[in-house]
Parts: C-alpha cells; structure tokens; sequence
C-alpha cells in the first residue's frame, strides 16, 4: 500500500534544560515504522509531508534516513500561531493533490499534546479513521487496526484510503544506520512555500505548573520505614 | 438562552465519573456566564441516564438511542453527536478526556466548524473568550490558551475538579437519528479485553501502579496484593506494559491515562516526565524504588528508598495490619 | 556502493568536531560518527574553554548565540578549610577583547551549535554531498588490514577511509583495541568529575557575581570542598546558569569510601559554596571520568599506519591547579591531526611514517610542551597537603590578619609562623614552597 506520513518537528520534552534542540515527534517516528515494516516486502512508497521552517529539515532527513521514499516540506517560516486546525488544512491541500492508501500521523503532538490534527484531516479529506493504534496489518484492500481504547483494544477493519494516528506504544522506531543516514542525505526534498491559515485557537504564554511540596525521603532498615510510611499515611496524610 | 452542552461517557451502564467532574465544573462556567447547562448522551442506554445527568444540574438532556452507537466506531458517533449540536445549538461543548471523547473530538470539529480546547487542566468563559489552562510539554508546563470561536469544544483532563450534585428536573429531548449502515467504511471486529481493563483507572481514588522494577510474576503478585489491601486500581508504566506483564489499558502517562487518585504508589518506576505527566496531580505519591537519585523521589510525598521485593511482603502486612 | 573516505572521524566531541571542521575547509570527504543521540548528549565539562583556537573554526563565534555562555574576566583561586575562605581575585578589563582567552560552554549546547557550524561548512565545501555527520551510531571496532588502520565497523556496516581520526574521549576502547593504550589505565591516571548546572535567572546571576553583558566568572576551590579526597571543585558562571562542581582522584575516592555525589552535595553546602548559589534550582547532574593528565596516561604512541589518536582519547589534558585544559587540547590536537590528513592526502601518503608528523606538530605547539613543563605541579596537586595543610593554613593565616577584636595585633610574619606551627612542620612546608616554585 502508498503510504504517507505526516510527521513534525517538535522540542526535545525528555531535555532536563530546553537547549532549543528540535527532535522528531515520537509518535510520528512510530508511524513511520509501522509503514516501514509494512512496506518492507512489497517496495511500496513511504512518503513523508511536514508543515515547519525551513530548520526544520534536519528531521525530514532524519526520517528519510529511517527508510521513508520521498518527502515534502511545505515551508511555514513563522509557524508559532499554528493549531492542529491550521496545520490539518494546510495538510489537507497537500493531500487533494496527492493519492495515498494510507495517511499516518502520530496520536498527538509531543510539544502540544492536542492530538486532534489526525482527526481533522481525516474529516477534511471524508476518509474512514482510527486513532490510537497499536497496532496495524494489510489485509487485502482493508487496513486493520488494533487501537488502544478506554477498557480494552479494539480491532476495526478500515477501508481503504483511509487515515490513522499512530501511537508510539506500536513498536520501537529504529535508529537510522550509517548507509540510510547518507542516502538521506542525498534525496531530494520537494519543498513548497505556505503560509498557515489562522488559527482558532490563541495562546498566551506558558507556566510552571503549581509545585508539589517537598516530600519527605525515608531510607533506613525496610521494617522501620515501613512501619513509618504507614504511621504517616495514617495520621498525616489521611488516607487510610 | 444559549447554553453549556455536556457529552456524557457511559461505561457500565453508568455515566463516567469524569463526565460528572466536567459537567459540575461546566455547571459553575454557565451559571456565571448566563448560560443554561444540558447534556448530551449517546447509546441504547442514554433514556435510563437522563436522570443522572440531571441530577448534577443538567436542565435538558438530548439523547440519541441506536445500537450501532455501541459499536466502539466513530463514524456513527461523530454523526449523531453532530445532530445533537446542531438541535442545541451550543456555545460550548464540554466532555471527559476519555479515549473515546479523544478519538472523535477532531472531526467534529470539523464537521460542526468549532474550536477545541483539548485535555485542559481548568476553563473558564472570560467575556465571549473561552479560556484554559493545559498542560503542555510532558506536563513540564502549564500553557494559557484562549478561543473566541462561537463554538467550542472542551475536553477535560480526569480529576481536574470535583463531581458534585445540583438535582435539576431538566427536559428529555430524544434526537431523531438515523444512521446507513452501508455507508460504514469501517467495521469493529473484536474488543479485546482483561480482567482489569473494566476497572476505571481514572475513577479510582487509590492507584497501585507497577514500573519495570516489578520485574517478573512474584512482583505482580505483590502489587495485586497491595492493591487489593487498599482497594486500589492498577496502573503501569511504558516499560513493563512492554514486557507483558500489564495490560496497556493499565498504562499512565503521557501515552497512557490521566489519573489523579488521593493515594498514588509508584513501584519500582523511575519517573521519566512521560509517566508523571500522567500522575502528577494525585494527591498523595508514595515512591518505592532502590535507586535513592531516581526522579519519582522528586515528586513523592513519601519516598521509601529499598528494593520493592523487601518492602512490598512487610507493606502489605503492615497495612492489613492498620485495616484490622 | 562502497565508498572510500579521505577520513573517518570516531567521536563527535570537541576533538572530532574540530577535526571534522578542518577538513570541511579544506574540502576533504570525511564521515564523523557520533554514539550520542547529538553531539554534546552525553559529554560533560565544567566548563571554560581555554585560548582562541574556537576563532580559527568560527571566525567571530560572539556574534552568534550559541557557541559560548559567557566569556571570562574574572578569575578566582579559593583555598577553603570548613568556615573560611581566602581568595586570590583577578579581574580585568583586558579580558574584554576579542578573541576572548576563554569562554565558558555548556557542552549539550555548544557541541551541537558546533556540529552545526560543521554541517555549515561541509554544505559550503566542494563536495557538500560526500561528508557526512552521524549520530546515534557506535563505532564498534577499527578495521585494520594488513597492520594498518583501514576503516571503522558500526553494527554490521564497515566503511573505509585513508585514515581514522580516534577522538572518542578519555574512555578509549577502541586506542585500547589497536593497542596504541594498554588495555588497564591505572587508576591513578584518572579521575571522576561530577557536575550540576543549578538554574538561577539571568539579573541575579548577574548582580550576584558582578557580571557585565556577557562577562563572566570562573572560580576554582581547593582545601575543604572536597572532604579530604584528593581534588578541587570549580564554579563557572553561564547566561542563565552555574557551573558546579568537582574533580576528585579515582583511587582516594575508593580509599576513602566516598561517593562523588556525597562529597558534591557537601561542597553545595559549604557556608562560602552555598551563599554563591542560594536559590538556584539543579537542572542538571552528571558525572564523567576526567584525565588527570599524567603524561605517563598518554597512549603508548597518538598515531600509527591509517590512524591518529585526538584530544582526550590520548590523554592531552593539563590540570595544573589553576585550570583544567581539556577541551582547549581537544580542539587543537583535532586540528593539527586534520591538517595532517590534508597533508597526507596531497602527498597520497598515510603512513605512520607520514601521520607522524601529527605528533611532530603537537610536540611544536602549546599543548605538548605545556604538558612536559608543568608536569610537576600536576603531581604536586595530588599530595595530601595540597588539599588539606595548605588551605588550612592560609585560611587559618587569612582569619588571623582580617580579625580585629580588640586586642594588640601580631605582625603578619607572626602570625604566618602561628598558622604553620598549628597545621605544618616547617621544614615540610619549605620543602613543598620549594617544589611549587619549581614545579609553576
Ligand atoms: C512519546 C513518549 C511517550 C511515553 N509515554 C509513556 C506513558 O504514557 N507512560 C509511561 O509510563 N511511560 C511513557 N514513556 C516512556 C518513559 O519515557 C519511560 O521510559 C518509562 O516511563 C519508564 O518506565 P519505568 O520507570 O517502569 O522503567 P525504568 O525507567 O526502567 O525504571 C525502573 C525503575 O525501577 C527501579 N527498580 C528496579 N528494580 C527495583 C526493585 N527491585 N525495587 C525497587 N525499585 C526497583 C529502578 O531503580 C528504576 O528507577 C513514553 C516515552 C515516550 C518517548
Ligand atoms: C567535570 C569535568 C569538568 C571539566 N572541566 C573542564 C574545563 O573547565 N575546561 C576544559 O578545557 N576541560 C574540562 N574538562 C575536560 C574536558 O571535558 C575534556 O578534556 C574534553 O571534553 C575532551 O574532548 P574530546 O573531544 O577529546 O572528548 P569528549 O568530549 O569526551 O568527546 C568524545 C566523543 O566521542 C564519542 N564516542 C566515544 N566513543 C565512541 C564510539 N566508539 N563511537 C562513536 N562515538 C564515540 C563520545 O560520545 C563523545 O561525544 C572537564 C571534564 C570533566 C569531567
Ligand atoms: N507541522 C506538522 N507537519 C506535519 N504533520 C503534523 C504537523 N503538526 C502535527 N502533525 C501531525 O499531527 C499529529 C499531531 O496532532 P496534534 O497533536 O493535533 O498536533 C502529529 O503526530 C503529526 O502526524
């Protein structure tokens, strides 16, 4: 099957100071994977699409060296105003001149966390989704998914061309290896200018989230701190 | 009178306590707002719940009944909640950030031309604004973010408020519905579940929850012990998820659920900022880990450093002990 | 499609990076490979990079933001016992000038903002698609043929190159393997560092240290930072941020029992260590094994048939008391080693009997000289008096001539002879004064 990724570049979360370093969006990766190995047999094409400024083709390549065919980049230098809504129309043109089988994006984004962007281009483009996967297998024209739901996983069939959002819990992306990472290096990207259709959104600012009071670390002889963690949730944090 | 519209999770017959947390959260936002509250719920069930939704102050609750709503899929889903907003007309739509809520909030976005707040920690009508607060970056910080769009959609992260009652007697609207099975291009084959998948983690007021430190059987024995010592849900981590040894159901964190129990044990977790973006807020943390530098230290009200194959025999003990 | 390099590059640290630059200028095809998820992941400094050699890679680097968080003019020697502090403080506009004679650096920062100066500079160079910088890949082993070096294997890919440029750091594997090192570095040739970055907002930092624009502080410890284990501590300043932290002798650290993390969070709370940073939030800590710069650590050779060993991989490090010098080495033993390549290239040459020349270059340049000449202070440092006598006894002088309590004051020579006599025998004392002279 054609399959086509969207993927985004997103800050590193994990980085204990924020240094500015921008990595591929885990969720992503996992899609890419996933079509990767789906792929592996039959040759078909894994393209990749990313909205971002023009810095952002270190993760373009990133994932081209992961074994992806082709890629697009739709240049978006001042993306700082973008929601999902925005990013999902702006992909959804891409798409009207694209055919896919499949279109993968990640189950959010790792930055955000919105996780809406998949949904929406599913219902722009009127495809059949699921999101949430775990797990993905081609059975003749139909993509069959297993995703993660509220009490239990559920396995739907889904025609295809259809869309589904990726989560990283699907399989382990793997680390691009010396030849990929050269042969990355020489594809071409087909980049495209564009400008973000507003946002319905607005954002202002960011905090630190309301600190926990210190807790209290007990080290010692196991009986004892047992016994004292139990006294404590009993007489002073109520919970017994 | 416009109004707040409150999409009810059912689970068991019941409506999610979640759903419950938004729908007295968003009671208080339409009270000060003007706004009238109503709620919405879906599935062959929805006419015996309509009470409960008015129980917590809903003045009018739309209700769509046909078995394919229990189907799990969202192309049904999307369709009916759609005609329950275009019948009630909302300013705003308010739902639990449940996996469900999540898999369609997209789209009917789309579909119904609105704006989504999703997975807010707060919210709160401010003029014609609609504003949250979310947590952002693996919940390392808190974003404010802000829609004036004439309809908006607001999920709401579990334990982010208190559900409590406000008995209306409120107005039943059945919707009219129907839905062409043959233009389904997705169908559901099989549910996968455990035992454990029916417990709601983010309703339990106690969780247990397991890290790889809990490495084989005799671990998972201990943490089911512990658990139903203190009536406890069970939770998990990334990590021994993978390993099989947990359900995926039972996964915390930013992949995972959302929970905020008064009581939450980490056992054997180290707290990589995936797994507290998803446990941060509970009340109560108790660590129990043998690396005395592991993170979760940094966020636990109680840090027992130890290895969890000592502490867990003489915990439970002790607190079967206390319960006695 | 097997491609055949002018070089591989082991190692995306300081060394690599600026052996890598070199050969993007002089449009060499080069692969340097990195194991870190980007270059700087994992590497730890304190953090002042000594000299001017960063303004021959990046001419006018303090234009830009990333390559360096403050540039130093203000130095600080400490000798510390438990209460008291006595300083020797310079502070000078001199500094001021570009290019600046040392920068301070966050390493997780500045190699990645270098790598991207490398990527720059390939991407400008004749053959923008045949260097290529590579990260999240181990080199596993060097290939050798024939008695000469080859290629590299990473998993189960091998490329070859004219020659392998080895800048994989102190823990070197791989010199070990080609048996340039022998397979055991004692102990007592190394040493651990630790280090927290602690957060504090850029204004206070500012107010706190004196700082102007973008000046900054550097601030060495010896004496009761490091409870009684061989070593020093060191505080730098950053934009927004400190540099903390210790160098402490691997063998005294087990001798003693210690943790390095223990002996660290007890130099965080030393009265003079904990006024500096008061309020200010650990973002970061790591740990990272340090040469001591014994000349007697150094590899057995730094280069052979196909190969040059760079920066730390070959022991080039000199901690003479008042600095450490590592990433200064790095940077200029990557560069002589790259424009030995260049060389070899020209003449079609990669013999030893030609990379030799490598080690000619540094024998000629400060790096190796400074190294024999201060040889001395480095031992000097490691002797129990040095963190122990010595800083008790000045600080015990410095209590003396800075007390005024209302009794008749002693000269200062009299109470220089009261502080000896309370911590020192004479002779020894003249014994060690005499070594130093000698040694500095
Ligand atoms: C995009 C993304 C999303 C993610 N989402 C999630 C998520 O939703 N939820 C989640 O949990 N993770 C998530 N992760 C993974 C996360 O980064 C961590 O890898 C994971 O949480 C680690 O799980 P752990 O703490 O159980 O394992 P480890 O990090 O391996 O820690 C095990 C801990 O157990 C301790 N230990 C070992 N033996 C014992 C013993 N006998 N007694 C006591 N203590 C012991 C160790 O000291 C250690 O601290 C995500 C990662 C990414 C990249
Ligand atoms: C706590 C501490 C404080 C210090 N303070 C200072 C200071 O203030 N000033 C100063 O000048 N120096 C200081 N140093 C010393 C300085 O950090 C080192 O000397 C310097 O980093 C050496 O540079 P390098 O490029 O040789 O090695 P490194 O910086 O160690 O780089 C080696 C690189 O090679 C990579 N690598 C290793 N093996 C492989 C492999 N097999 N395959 C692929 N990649 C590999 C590593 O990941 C690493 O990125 C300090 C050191 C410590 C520990
Ligand atoms: N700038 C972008 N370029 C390409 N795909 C994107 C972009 N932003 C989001 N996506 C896709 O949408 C998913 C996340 O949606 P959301 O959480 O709504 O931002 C990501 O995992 C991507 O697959």
């Amino acid at each position: 099957m054609k399959f086509c990724v969207c993927i985004k570049q997103v800050p590193d979360v994990q980085a204990a100071v924020q240094t500015g370093r921008m990595v591929l969006n885990a969720y992503d990766a996992s899609a890419v994977e996933e079509a990767l190995v789906l792929n592996a047999e039959n040759g078909d094409p894994v393209d990749l699409v990313l909205v971002g400024p023009s810095t952002a083709t270190e993760t373009i390549r990133k994932a081209l060296a992961m074994g992806a065919t082709d890629a697009t980049h739709l240049v978006a230098e001042d993306g700082g105003e973008a929601d999902s809504h925005s990013i999902a129309a702006l992909l959804a043109s891409h798409f009207e001149g694209h055919e896919y089988d499949v279109i993968l994006t990640g189950k959010q984004s790792q930055d955000s966390d919105a996780g809406l962007a998949g949904a929406m281009l599913a219902e722009r483009l009127s495809l059949p989704y699921a999101t949430n996967a775990v797990g993905l297998a081609v059975e003749g024209n139909k993509l069959v998914v297993t995703r993660q739901g509220d009490s239990g996983q559920e396995i739907i069939a889904l025609e295809t061309p259809c869309l589904v959002t990726c989560s990283n819990d699907m399989n382990n992306p793997r680390i691009p290896a010396l030849k990929g990472i050269m042969a990355a290096k020489r594809k071409q990207i087909a980049t495209e200018h564009v400008a973000a259709p507003s946002a319905r959104t607005a954002h202002s600012g960011t905090v630190d989230p309301p600190g926990r009071e210190p807790g209290i670390k007990l080290e010692g002889e196991p009986e004892d701190i047992v016994a004292d963690l139990v006294r404590r949730l009993d007489t002073e944090a109520g919970v017994l | 009178m416009s109004s707040i519209l409150v999409f009810c999770s059912v689970q068991d017959g019941r409506i999610k306590r979640s759903s419950l947390e938004a729908m007295s959260r968003a009671r208080e936002v339409a009270s000060e707002a003007g706004l009238s509250l109503s709620a919405a719920i879906l599935g062959s069930e929805s006419g015996n719940l309509s009470s409960e939704a008015m129980s917590y102050g809903a003045e009018q609750v739309f209700t769509v009944s046909n078995p394919v709503l229990d189907s799990h899929l969202n192309a049904p889903a999307l369709s009916a909640l759609e005609s329950i907003i275009r019948e009630a007309s909302p300013r705003m739509m308010v739902a639990a950030s449940t996996e469900s809520v999540k898999d369609i909030l997209g789209a009917l976005a789309i579909r119904c031309d609105a704006a989504v707040l999703p997975d807010v920690a707060t919210f709160e009508m401010s003029g014609n604004q609609v504003a949250c607060q979310r947590p952002v970056m693996a919940a390392k910080k808190l974003a404010s973010t802000s829609s004036a769009h004439p309809l908006v959609f607001v999920s709401v992260r579990s334990g982010s408020y208190e559900a409590s009652r406000s008995p209306v007697s409120g107005t039943v609207t059945d919707v009219p519905f129907s839905f062409d099975d043959a233009t389904l291009r997705q169908a559901l084959r099989e549910v996968v579940t455990t035992a454990s998948d029916t417990v709601d983690l983010s309703e339990a007021r106690v969780v247990v929850s397991a890290g790889r430190g809990v490495r084989d059987e005799s671990g998972r024995a201990l943490v089911q012990e512990l658990a139903d010592i203190t009536g406890a849900a069970i939770g998990a981590s990334r990590a021994v998820v993978e390993t099989g040894l947990f359900p995926a159901t039972a996964q915390i964190g930013q992949t995972g659920k959302v929970v905020s129990p008064d009581l939450y044990f980490a056992v054997g977790i180290s707290g990589a900022v995936q797994h507290t973006a998803g446990m941060a807020n509970s009340r109560i943390i108790v660590a129990i880990n043998k690396d005395a530098d592991a993170p979760i230290f940094d966020i636990a009200t109680y840090g027992l450093v130890g290895d969890c194959f000592t502490i867990l025999p003489l915990l439970n003990a002790a607190l079967k002990e206390a319960k006695d | 499609m097997e491609e055949k390099f002018d070089c591989i590059i082991v190692g995306g640290g300081i060394a690599g990076l600026s052996a890598a630059m070199t050969l993007a200028k002089a449009n060499a095809r080069f692969l340097l490979i990195e194991r870190g998820e980007f270059c700087g992941a994992k590497n730890v400094s304190g953090g002042v990079l000594w000299g001017s050699d960063l303004a021959r890679l990046v001419p006018e680097y303090w234009e830009e933001d990333g390559g360096f968080e403050r540039f130093v003019s203000h130095r600080r020697l400490t000798f510390m016992d438990e209460q008291s502090a006595f300083s020797v403080d310079f502070k000078s506009d001199h500094f001021k000038e570009t290019p600046y004679t040392g920068v301070t650096v966050l390493r997780a920062v500045f190699d990645e903002w270098l790598a991207g100066k490398v990527q720059e500079a390939i991407d400008a160079s004749a053959h923008p698609d045949e260097s290529f910088l590579a990260t999240d890949i181990l080199v596993e082993e060097v290939v050798q043929e024939d008695g000469r070096v080859t290629g590299i294997r990473a998993g189960d890919e091998v490329f070859h190159a004219d020659c392998v440029i080895i800048a994989e750091g102190v823990n070197n594997l791989l010199t070990r393997q080609i048996e340039l090192e022998k397979e055991y570095v004692p102990g007592d040739h190394v040493a651990v560092g630790v280090k927290e970055v602690l957060k504090l907002d850029e204004a206070r930092l500012a107010d706190r240290f004196q700082l102007n624009g973008r000046s900054g502080l550097t601030n060495e410890f010896v004496g009761a930072c490091s409870e009684g284990v061989e070593g020093g501590g060191f505080l730098y300043t950053n934009k927004d941020s400190i540099s903390l932290g210790l160098v402490l002798g691997m063998n005294d650290l087990r001798d003693k029992g210690k943790t390095p993390y223990d002996v660290l969070n007890s130099f965080k709370e030393h009265p003079v260590v904990a006024d500096m940073i008061r309020d200010a939030e650990t973002v970061e800590y790591s740990a990272h094994v340090v040469s001591t710069g014994d000349i007697k650590g150094m590899p057995s050779e730094i280069y052979a048939d196909g190969v040059m060993i760079a920066g730390e991989a070959a022991h080039l490090l000199l901690n003479a008391g008042k600095a450490i010098q590592g990433m200064d080495y790095a940077m200029r033993s990557g560069i002589l080693a790259a424009e030995t390549v260049v060389e070899a290239k020209k003449a079609n040459d990669f013999s030893s009997r030609m990379l030799g020349n490598y080690r000619k270059a540094l024998e000629s340049s400060y790096v190796l000289q400074d190294m024999k000449s201060f040889q001395q202070a480095v031992h000097l440092l490691h002797r129990q008096e040095m963190f122990s006598t010595v800083p008790n006894l000045i600080c015990d002088f410095g209590r003396q001539f800075f007390t005024i309590d209302g009794k008749p004051t002693p000269k200062a020579s009299a109470m220089m002879r009261a502080a000896i006599k309370r911590h020192a025998s004479y002779w020894d004392l003249v014994k060690l004064g005499l070594k130093g002279a000698k040694a500095l």
